[in-house]
């Protein structure tokens, strides 16, 4: 192999040289995206996430090198340090309207990121002990509390997009732990009736179908009827939820939803955004030749709508490389989570590899019109600090398991 | 947990797998299968139509005065997206222009073609409001002002019932169009011959492409769009003689009336009027509700052109009718002599000649030259009802002349049938036939009738159909295209009858005791006809007609004076005026000016 250190330990190349080709495209992209004109070569931003990128190669290769019991240790360390950060953030932060920064000196640091690192650790962490038996639901209550802890702060920033990554990492890890799809159907069941509460007619669908299920589980009738009740209470508890949720955020699930048409607000960033996709055809406008993108049709096209840029200037050919990419990326996270011997790894591989598919997939999704806006950034693409060196991270926890796949922590 | 890693591994593949590919074809379907409609989308984004007006062609005077010019102005423009974001911005633009926030943002909504196409939200800002722009162009954005430009008059020549005004297309007529010549906002003629020669002078617009950005700020133009020019609208060369225009708005200034003067070889307008009239500058700036009611609620109608619109019953002038109709069917003799008493009886009710005392022996030439009413009165009841409306319908009277302006009135020649009508058929007498047969009564024409039936005496029965445009000039090729004049033959009226009835008119305007002597000029040979129109309402109304030279005339004219008084003592001097004006133009002619 390539890389073969003295140990006899491989450098998973495949991952490696995939990371630093998707922080190649989205170097380019920044540029173009933030590109003024010939005679106005002020590239600060493209500057800036180049030193990060470069911090963050750093970064990942001193994770690689580091041996995973040093964060198996200090797992819960790592995670009360981060929810302090949250709590911290929720004081000093800062943000358009929001308390998602903390300034320090000339950097801003986006706490959420820091969070879903050490959360990951953490509950890889509790989930790879021998002994867990997640049949017990004291135990798979803990485990949530490691995720809703942090989701709960992070809704306070508020920052609905980042908090949602902890309980999407949460559930498959604990699926993977041993929680039975029977009950890993139950936790899910409430969201379904949740999204399913604001018409009477979907929601009694919703919850004839969980009766079925539940009644084919064959888990008696106190587990039956519990669970009836608690998905009916949700069906109850939502709309008056809704009421409290910030306007903008009810904006962007109406709009999702397409029972908000406003060709200025949200709608207008996906109508723009499927604008410049689409406008790229095949082989795309060409590099800084996208009019979407410099005649600045598209908001926030550095960040969360990076990849709008790829569309439009490399076309269908650009976006299908990212999109591969990125499901090799994926792939291999799959694969080592399933060959390693450490539980701990596998852990830490799998939750990693699920948060990519989640933030991936919601971020393309919504450049492409078939997820909500949420504000997510697209790993290793958007422009931002903190998202980079964190995902950078995580490959890095990859790499280190990867590299000790034989050993058992 | 070996195999269950495995089996949850394969699960969580499919899971991804089914993911990536919704991913995928969802973006093959966008870029693939719908690119021509993003493409499409993202150049109307970035691409604006940027409209460039045509400037409207000049009217100009027979000898190449300019009558009606453009000068340029200012108007605001708004980019809908950009200006509709704040209502601050409209607010601020509103308090600017002395606008309405709701009314300005309703005008946007209705004439928007799409957000980043601007609209016109006001045309001719004053120099306060643009200064206003300019300062505050920072906090108004998707606001600016471009150079627009609108009608003036530099020959102080008026006629605003000649030239018509320009206005705003409305929606009914944006409706009605069936080609895509006009956009709401846009200018169009509504009256005068701004209307009936708009498709001359409009011109063809030109559209120019530009890339811009979000806000629908220019970037740059787009050299692969190329776009076109605007070509200007044609020249239209009218046959008006502004000197004998401007002569007749200063001499009419005070009055109310009309006048009409052609030029009997070809049925060409030397000029027209109406008073009291207005400025037609006054519909080239914004139009106040102030000015607007002062034009619609004024006695004298200044909107109402009494040349083409208004009627009249004409008076003496239309003797003339029943003479030639009296000739025609040989129930005329021209040796026949009527004593006139300055009066005449018919039943028991008494009709008065204008003289009190009375003519005394009048053949038909000297009925004419004293525009005597016995005669006239006797020799209609020899005529008859019948013969007198067939005649007067001959001389093109109770229709159109079809000049070359809108909204015409066809004028009213009553028959039997519709005295019928009106008085039922046993409900009237011989009597009405007495006033038709001196010009009065139901009947009621046009001066620019007159002026017509002037000329078909003069040129003995070749009248042409009146003209107010005889050459239309492409400004850009300099091809000058002639209209054709429209010949209106008169068929049934003899020379002989011609001669007699110019041989009486000569006789009103030269001979001593005629009405129509104030209209003499020395060598130009003037034949005319006097008309005292009495009106129940008031003083009588002052016609003249007449023509000269008595052969091979070269001007016909009408003149009408509203309750002016007598024909001969109002009307007839201004024709005089008129006569001796161009007779003494035509000793030295004029040149055009460059």
């Amino acid at each position: 192999m390539l890389a073969t250190n003295s140990s006899g330990r491989q450098l998973d190349t495949g991952l490696f040289l995939i990371v630093l080709l998707l922080i190649a495209i989205g170097l380019v992209s920044i540029f173009s995206a933030t590109y003024i004109s010939e005679s106005q070569v002020t590239q600060t931003k493209f500057t800036k996430q180049l030193l990060w990128a470069v911090l963050g190669l750093f970064l990942m290769l001193a994770t690689t090198t580091t041996p995973l019991r040093f964060f198996y240790k200090r797992a819960y360390i790592f995670y009360a340090l981060s929810l302090a950060l949250l709590l911290l953030s929720l004081f000093i932060g800062s943000g358009a309207g929001t308390r998602r920064w903390i300034s320090i000196g000339p950097v801003s640091i986006q706490s959420a990121e820091i969070a879903k690192v050490c959360t990951l650790i953490a509950l890889a962490r509790y989930l790879s002990w021998d002994n867990r038996n997640l049949g017990n639901l004291k135990e798979v209550a803990l485990a949530f509390m490691l995720a809703i802890v942090p989701f709960m702060l992070i809704m306070k920033q508020p920052d609905l997009g980042s908090a949602l990554v902890f309980l999407a990492m949460a559930l498959p890890m604990m699926h993977w732990a041993g929680l039975s799809t029977v009950t890993l159907f139950v936790l899910l069941a409430p969201l379904v009736s949740l999204i399913c509460a604001f018409n009477y007619y979907s929601f009694f669908l919703a919850i004839l179908l969980i009766s079925v299920v539940l009644f084919l589980s064959r888990r008696g009738v106190i587990f039956f009827l519990s669970n009836f009740i608690i998905n009916i209470g949700v069906g109850i508890v939502t709309p008056i939820m809704w009421d409290m949720l910030k306007e903008y955020q009810q904006n962007r699930i109406l709009t999702f939803m397409g029972l908000v048409q406003d060709p200025h607000g949200l709608g207008y960033q996906v109508i723009q955004s499927k604008v410049a996709i689409g406008s790229g055809g095949f082989w795309g406008k060409g590099f800084l030749d996208g009019t979407q993108t410099h005649l600045r049709f598209l908001p926030e096209q550095h960040t969360d709508f990076i990849f709008c840029v790829i569309g439009e200037e490399f076309g269908f050919v650009g976006g299908f490389l990212v999109i591969l990419l990125f499901f090799y990326l994926i792939f291999r996270g799959f694969s080592i989570a399933s060959t390693v011997k450490s539980r701990f790894a596998s852990f830490l591989v799998f939750g990693g590899s699920i948060i990519f598919l989640f933030q991936i997939f919601v971020n393309i999704g919504m450049t492409i019109g078939i997820m909500p806006v949420t504000g997510l950034p697209l790993p290793f693409l958007s422009y931002g600090g903190s998202s980079l060196l964190s995902n950078m991270i995580i490959i890095g926890l990859f790499l280190s398991a990867h590299r000790r796949r034989f050993a058992y922590l | 947990m070996r195999r269950d890693v495995q089996n949850l591994s394969r699960f969580y593949l499919v899971v991804v797998v089914l993911l990536f590919l919704a991913m995928l074809s969802r973006l093959a379907y966008l870029q693939l299968f719908s690119w021509n409609k993003y493409f499409a989308e993202s150049e109307r984004n970035r691409v604006r139509d940027v409209i460039l007006d045509s400037p409207r062609g000049l009217v100009l005077d027979r000898h190449g005065e300019v009558l009606v010019d453009n000068s340029p102005m200012y108007s605001v423009s708004v980019v809908p997206y950009e200006f509709l974001k704040s209502d601050t911005t409209v607010t601020l633009l509103a308090s600017i222009l002395n606008g309405v926030p709701a009314d300005m943002k309703q005008k946007i909504k209705r004439e928007k073609i799409s957000n980043f196409t601007p609209v016109r939200l006001k045309r001719q800002i004053g120099f306060r409001a643009l200064s206003g722009l300019e300062e505050l162009r920072r906090e108004l954005p998707g606001v600016f002002y471009n150079v627009d430009s609108r009608r003036i008059y530099p020959s102080g020549v008026k006629a605003p019932h000649l030239f018509g005004y320009m206005g705003e297309i409305t929606q009914q007529e944006l409706a009605g169009l069936t080609e895509n010549t006009y956009q709401s906002g846009d200018l169009i003629g509504k009256s005068g011959i701004e209307l009936t020669y708009e498709k001359y002078l409009r011109g063809r617009k030109g559209v120019k492409y530009v890339e811009v950005d979000v806000l629908g700020r220019e970037i740059r133009d787009l050299a692969d769009l190329p776009g076109r020019l605007p070509d200007a609208g044609k020249n239209t060369y009218m046959t008006i003689d502004a000197n004998i225009q401007r002569f007749l708005e200063k001499r009419m200034a005070d009055l109310r009336g009309a006048a009409v003067v052609l030029d009997p070889r070809n049925g060409d307008v030397l000029a027209i009027l109406s008073k009291p009239d207005y400025d037609p500058e006054i519909f080239s700036n914004p139009l106040t509700p102030e000015i607007w009611n002062s034009l619609i609620n004024n006695d004298g109608g200044p909107l109402y052109s009494r040349s083409t619109q208004s009627l009249f019953p004409p008076g003496s002038t239309y003797k003339l009718v029943l003479a030639a109709a009296g000739l025609e069917t040989g129930l005329l003799d021209i040796h026949e002599k009527i004593t006139c008493t300055g009066s005449y009886r018919l039943g028991r009710r008494p009709f008065a000649c204008w003289k009190k005392g009375g003519h005394g022996e009048v053949t038909l030439l000297t009925a004419i030259q004293g525009s005597c009413n016995v005669y006239f009165y006797k020799k209609s009841l020899d005529i008859g009802l019948a013969n007198w409306s067939k005649f007067s319908r001959l001389f093109g009277f109770g229709e159109k002349t079809g000049i070359d302006l809108p909204n015409e009135s066809p004028g009213l020649v009553p028959d039997k049938a519709y005295f019928d009508m009106k008085y039922g058929v046993r409900g009237w007498t011989r009597g009405l036939l007495l006033n038709l047969a001196v010009g009065q009564g139901d009947l009621l024409t046009t001066p620019l009738q007159m002026a017509c039936f002037t000329m078909a005496i003069g040129n003995e029965g070749t009248a042409f159909r009146p003209r107010l445009v005889s050459r239309i000039e492409d400004a850009k090729t300099g091809r000058i295209v002639s209209l054709d004049k429209k010949t209106v033959q008169i068929d049934g009226v003899s020379a002989q009858s011609y001669q007699l009835m110019k041989e009486g008119m000569h006789m009103v305007v030269n001979a001593v005791g005629g009405t129509g002597r104030a209209a003499r000029v020395d060598g130009a040979d003037v034949c005319g006809k006097t008309g005292t129109a009495q009106n129940p309402h008031g003083d009588s109304h002052a016609w003249f007609i007449g023509f000269a030279p008595k052969d091979n005339p070269e001007i016909a004219l009408c003149i009408f004076v509203e309750n002016g008084g007598g024909g001969g003592a109002v009307a007839a001097p201004i024709a005089g005026g008129v006569l001796r004006l161009y007779f003494s133009e035509k000793k030295m002619p004029v040149t055009a000016p460059k």
